[in-house]
């Protein structure tokens, strides 16, 4: 498969309606569908500086007009590679008066950060995307999934719209004991905050359920708030729900300050994110680990005996990767598996490619299938597969129903999707069996 | 014995630059300027202000002529020329002619300091109607109107809502002869659009470009403030014509990373003027008997590591005589001459 993949087509403008009426007749003809198509003229006289204005009086909008036009940022943008954006081409769409207030393209960035990271300039989307957005949905123009996605947010503490009550439901099959900080408050070392995924989806679960068995076995002292646990709500966040997301935040640091915890350990790259990054700034300063990082810490104390014999590739989450610098915890663990055979996609690490979940993108499935010509799971995929590998080891609860979704889609159910912590899980000698190396 | 004496012709910054060295040696200079005043191209155009760092042309090309004239060794003649020029190194019979008048003058080492014109946009391929349209000018009109501190469409004297900047006029075209890039045009029109955002409350600058050549420092110190800080509208795409419409003017060209066709309605258009070489440097040429290069500059004759030589021993070039440069280049190389040329004066080369 080339990098550059396959790209959409222009975007033609089809009138489902239009009509013209004859001035002496009276009489009106249909020219919806081919025929409006060269009706839209293809000369550029829009040019102002108004559109970049409004974007740039925006906090954090400053940066789109430093643009100079370099281009570095288009072949790493993982959504250029399947469709026509980019921050050069958003700039100049801008320039040449595009509203990007009102603009599908306000919602095709993912916040992957691969464009910061080679921007000459530091035309940073990161500041960008959420604050135009965030005037976006302000004005209620926002995409009616992604809407319908703060809505649950807001109303039940998470994302997938599910009863906070059950939040902590999945604990009941984990074979081990997890304790609930609201049933016993003594103080706890790891303070597990699951997130959304780990503690509503399914496969999340099963994730959830593997990572405190491992933490049992490694005697790690940990604890949940059950009930309690809001999402820390980092992709409503980037998605333009900052006002959501500050809410959640006042409620998040209530719960925390019931408890004595050493640290915070989440298997969400975008919590995680959050509370290293967006917290402090309003005075709120924890220890945070992602869990591959005290798994890590603690991978002495996991009994790997069990053999995987398996070649397995790693997909780098953009909030752990990228805008975290975190690439080697999850290596390093991949790397303790017995007869694990771990082969590196083309672009990992720094350059890692973007399943297109972050930044909202999670919930924006329906609406970008207009304008991608496939989804970045779906690309992302076809490059683990490329590799050899068998399994698709993932360390974000975004991931694994993504690519499970996207190695169907593209025919490659051979493709196993496994979380890191499922696979240390069965690479552990059952109980009683540890064997000390 | 010859007297040692230095001729500079030419009193602009890198003639003064070179009179400067050569008299701080204490060797006697002499300055043949053809106008009555030194200063050079930014006194005589009536710039404003100095790329990069938007001084006043005036105060600061002040500072540089009055020392050189409180220097009791340094003369200058003033509405003069040289009509002559024979000798060799150490010893030149200089010619110089000053309203009909005629005088001699021995000199041990010449240098040309006569610097560049700006190119006629008249002769543009581009129809760009310098000459048809009032309202379409050249940086150096731009200067002169930014110095006066009026900034006005010169068709009906109201502020421009709308100015744009046309690069590489008269540069980098093998039709027009001017293969070369003129170097500092995109410095200073990207120094011109901050002076024209400054001047006029809620204007739109437009900057069209093929390349942005912003060399060095100039980056920082120009082109990123341009753009990030004053809000100067960088559009890469050359204009290749200007119609009149609805008492405005619309530019045309194409939009090449959009890959469409752009028509812009402008109040204003200021034409990036590249360099050719002054009529002063042409005719020195010939009267001095140096070579010029292709597009008519003084060529040195052992770039790039001597720059100031000459295809004749003991004459120098300088500054923009030697094509395209920018004021860093002139005084340098003028600098660079003055101590050629002081020092052919004081080792008596040629007795």
């Amino acid at each position: 498969m080339p990098i550059g993949g396959r790209k959409q087509a222009p975007i033609v403008h089809e009138l489902e309606e239009a009509s013209v009426t004859s001035t002496l007749s009276g009489r009106a003809w249909d020219v919806s569908g081919q025929w409006n198509r060269m009706l839209e003229s293809r000369v550029l006289t829009d040019y102002s500086y108004e559109g970049l204005g409004k974007v740039a009086a925006l906090e954090g909008g400053e940066s789109l007009e430093y643009c100079y036009g370099c281009g570095k940022c288009v072949p790493v943008c993982p959504v250029d590679l399947v469709s026509e954006y980019g921050p050069r081409k958003l700039h100049r769409k801008v320039q040449t008066g595009m509203d990007l207030f009102t603009s599908d393209d306000l919602w095709k960035c993912t916040t992957c950060a691969n464009c910061l990271r080679v921007c000459p300039k530091e035309v940073n989307m990161i500041e960008i995307m959420p604050a135009v957005r965030e005037a976006a949905v302000l004005a209620g123009s926002v995409p009616e999934e992604l809407q319908v996605v703060f809505e649950k947010t807001f109303r039940y503490g998470n994302a997938l719209g599910e009863n906070p009550r059950r939040r902590h439901g999945w604990t009941k099959e984990a074979g081990v004991e997890v304790r609930v900080l609201s049933s016993d408050p003594s103080p706890v070392d790891v303070l597990f905050y699951v997130e959304d995924y780990w503690s509503y989806h399914p496969r999340g679960q099963q994730a959830a359920r593997s990572f405190v068995r491992i933490l049992d076995r490694a005697g790690v002292d940990f604890a949940i708030l059950g009930a309690e646990e809001k999402t820390i709500g980092d992709s409503q966040r980037l998605a333009g729900e900052k006002g959501l997301f500050e809410a959640l935040m006042e409620d998040v640091v209530t719960t925390l300050a019931k408890y004595e915890f050493a640290r915070i350990v989440t298997p969400d790259p975008h919590g995680f994110n959050a509370l290293v990054k967006e917290y402090p700034k309003r005075g709120h300063v924890f220890e945070v680990q992602h869990y591959t990082q005290l798994l890590a810490q603690v991978i002495d104390r996991i009994p790997l005996s069990r053999e995987i014999n398996k070649v397995v590739t790693f997909h780098d989450p953009c909030y752990l990767g990228r805008h975290n610098g975190e690439y080697d915890a999850p290596r390093t663990l991949l790397n303790a598996i017995p007869g694990l055979n771990f082969v590196e996609m083309g672009r990992c690490r720094e350059n890692a490619y973007c399943c297109g979940g972050g930044g909202g993108g999670m919930w924006l499935d329906g609406f970008n299938s207009n304008h991608l010509s496939e989804r970045l799971s779906e690309r992302r995929v076809r490059e683990a597969v490329d590799t050899g590998a068998e399994v698709l080891a993932v360390c974000c609860p975004y991931e694994v129903s993504r690519f499970e979704d996207a190695a169907k889609s593209t025919g490659n159910d051979h493709l196993e999707v496994m979380d890191i912590a499922e696979l240390l899980e069965l690479a552990m000698a059952p109980v009683g069996e540890e064997v000390v190396a | 014995m010859p007297n040692g004496r230095v001729v500079v012709i030419g009193g602009g910054p890198a003639g003064i630059a070179a009179a400067r060295t050569a008299a701080e040696f204490g060797v006697d200079v002499v300055i043949v300027e053809r106008l009555a005043y030194l200063g050079g191209r930014p006194i005589e155009e009536n710039y404003a202000s100095l790329t990069p760092y938007l001084r006043s042309a005036e105060e600061a090309i002040g500072e540089m002529v009055s020392p050189l004239l409180a220097m009791s060794n340094v003369s200058v003649r003033y509405e003069s020329k040289v009509i002559s020029c024979t000798g060799e190194k150490g010893d030149f019979s200089i010619v110089i002619e000053h309203r009909g008048e005629q005088e001699s003058l021995s000199a041990a080492s010449i240098v040309v300091a006569t610097g560049f014109s700006h190119f006629d946009p008249g002769r543009e391929t581009q129809m760009y109607g310098y000459y048809e349209f009032d309202d379409v000018i050249a940086l150096q009109d731009l200067e002169a109107m930014l110095k006066s501190g009026q900034v006005v469409r010169p068709s009906n004297g109201e502020a421009p809502k709308r100015v744009c900047f046309v690069q590489c006029v008269g540069s980098r075209d093998r039709q027009i002869g001017n293969e070369y890039c003129s170097k500092v045009c995109c410095g200073v029109a990207s120094k011109e659009a901050i002076e024209v955002r400054l001047a006029v409350p809620g204007v739109e600058v437009f900057i069209f470009y093929i390349d942005m050549r912003m060399y060095g420092y100039w980056e920082s110190q120009i082109y990123w403030p341009a753009q990030e800080k004053h809000h100067v509208q960088y559009v890469k795409g050359i204009i290749t014509e200007v119609l009149p419409k609805d008492g405005r003017l619309l530019v045309r060209g194409e939009d090449t990373t959009m890959g469409r066709p752009m028509e812009v309605p402008m109040d204003l258009v200021v034409l990036s003027v590249g360099m050719e070489p002054s009529e002063g440097t042409r005719a020195m040429a010939g009267v001095l008997g140096i070579a010029q290069n292709k597009y008519g500059f003084i060529e040195a004759v052992n770039p790039p590591l001597d720059t100031v030589s000459t295809s004749r021993p003991g004459i120098f070039a300088v500054g923009s005589a030697l094509g395209p440069a920018d004021l860093e280049d002139c005084v340098s190389t003028g600098g660079f001459a003055g101590a050629k040329a002081a020092s052919i004066s004081l080792a008596g080369v040629g007795v």
